[in-house]
């Protein structure tokens, strides 16, 4: 009788153990799945798979940046003016580089390290502000920036020469709204601009405002609405009926496709087939009135990705690599 | 296989599953937000 109680205790107490060990490699299969969960969201998104291919270690041996210089009255319109070292050369070739943000956010400096990178290779390089359309200005449009943008040159030119730099030729870039109004300066104001526009260089920008290629925001289902987002876009009341001539007038002004013609500059860009942002039925139409004039392009293509090229980084990786060619064969240092 | 070994065994898939779930989770988001596919391009 008393074995048998003394047995009873011992089961009783390996139950109980047994019972903690559960709980505890329970509690530590949990928090390894926690810890390896973020730790990989964490790795995924602050991971860099360019290396440090597309940046530079900046310091004065590269060059100087020149920050928040004026080109008008109004608040946003300042620029970055980058310049590399020395003022060796007789005249430089420029690149202007304009923010992403869906007209509404976004600043030059987010584009530093690929400003300077650019500049590194021996280009004056240049990130200009626009007013972007907010509650503080509601009057803001895709058009009014592509203005502001076509009168800032004009004074990054003046101030490049003031500084030593002499500009003989330019190319613009941009990534998502950025590449839009790179779009229409390459295409619509090239001819106004005081020196050769070379080339352009951008990645998901929109370039036509066509309802039925709009589909991410289900603007091919609703009329009203496309002509309520094109007419905020054009910065004017869009009335003419969608695809007649009438309306390639009004929306002209904000679409680089119109300008297409075998005067255009050679164009290099990027585009996510996925793209919930903007639509990649557009730059299909891009590529094609390209193709039609006979202009130097390149087109590639995220077949995995949307609007951030996010899925596909070998094809960013290459129209990076690519813009440096395009830099070298239209607009080489001299 | 003893206990320890299979413990072992099972918190190295948690792991695994962890950091699997991790990253398709970022590119589910980042998909969700810009566009995209679960699968194919990179892995990283």
């Amino acid at each position: 009788m008393k074995k048998s109680g003394q047995n009873t205790q011992e089961t009783d107490i390996t139950r109980k153990k047994r019972k903690k060990g559960r709980l505890m490699w329970g509690f530590i299969y949990v928090l390894a799945f926690i810890t390896a969960f973020c730790g990989s969201a964490l790795f995924k998104m602050k991971y860099n798979p360019y290396g440090k291919e597309f940046t530079t270690e900046w310091n004065d041996s590269v060059g100087t940046v020149y920050t928040d210089l004026s080109y008008g009255d109004r608040e946003a319109n300042r620029f970055d003016l980058y310049v590399p070292a020395g003022r060796s050369r007789d005249s430089y070739g420029l690149i202007v580089y304009l923010h992403a943000g869906g007209f509404t956010s976004g600043d030059k400096s987010d584009d530093e390290q690929l400003l300077k990178w650019l500049c590194s290779k021996g280009y004056v390089t240049a990130g200009i502000n626009y007013t972007l359309r907010t509650e503080d200005h509601p009057e803001a449009s895709v058009y009014s920036q592509s203005v502001e943008i076509r009168e800032s040159i004009p004074y990054v030119l003046a101030e490049a020469e003031r500084l030593g730099y002499p500009i003989r030729e330019m190319a613009v870039g941009g990534g998502s709204a950025g590449g839009c109004l790179a779009l229409l300066y390459a295409y619509r104001d090239a001819d106004s601009s005081p020196v050769p526009v070379r080339m352009v260089f951008e990645a998901v920008g929109p370039s036509s405002f066509y309802p039925e290629d709009w589909k991410c925001y289900g603007l091919d289902k609703n009329e009203e609405a496309a002509r309520a987002l094109f007419s905020v876009m054009a910065g004017k009341e869009i009335t003419a009926g969608f695809g007649t001539p009438e309306y390639e007038k009004e929306i002209k002004d904000i679409s680089a496709l119109l300008w297409v013609d075998s005067d255009t500059v050679p164009t290099l860009m990027a585009y996510g087939k996925c793209d919930k942002v903007q639509p990649y039925e557009a730059s299909l139409r891009l590529l094609k009135a390209l193709e039609e004039n006979g202009i130097p392009h390149d087109y590639y293509l995220g077949e995995h990705s949307g609007h951030g090229i996010q899925n596909d980084p070998d094809v960013y990786a290459d129209y990076m690599r690519k813009t440096l060619e395009y830099l070298d064969t239209y607009m080489p240092v001299r | 296989m003893n206990l320890t070994q299979k413990r072992i065994l099972i918190l190295l898939i948690v792991i695994l599953a962890g950091i699997v779930l991790g990253r398709l989770a970022v590119r589910a988001l980042m998909n969700f937000l810009l566009g995209g596919t679960m699968f194919g391009g990179s892995l990283l």
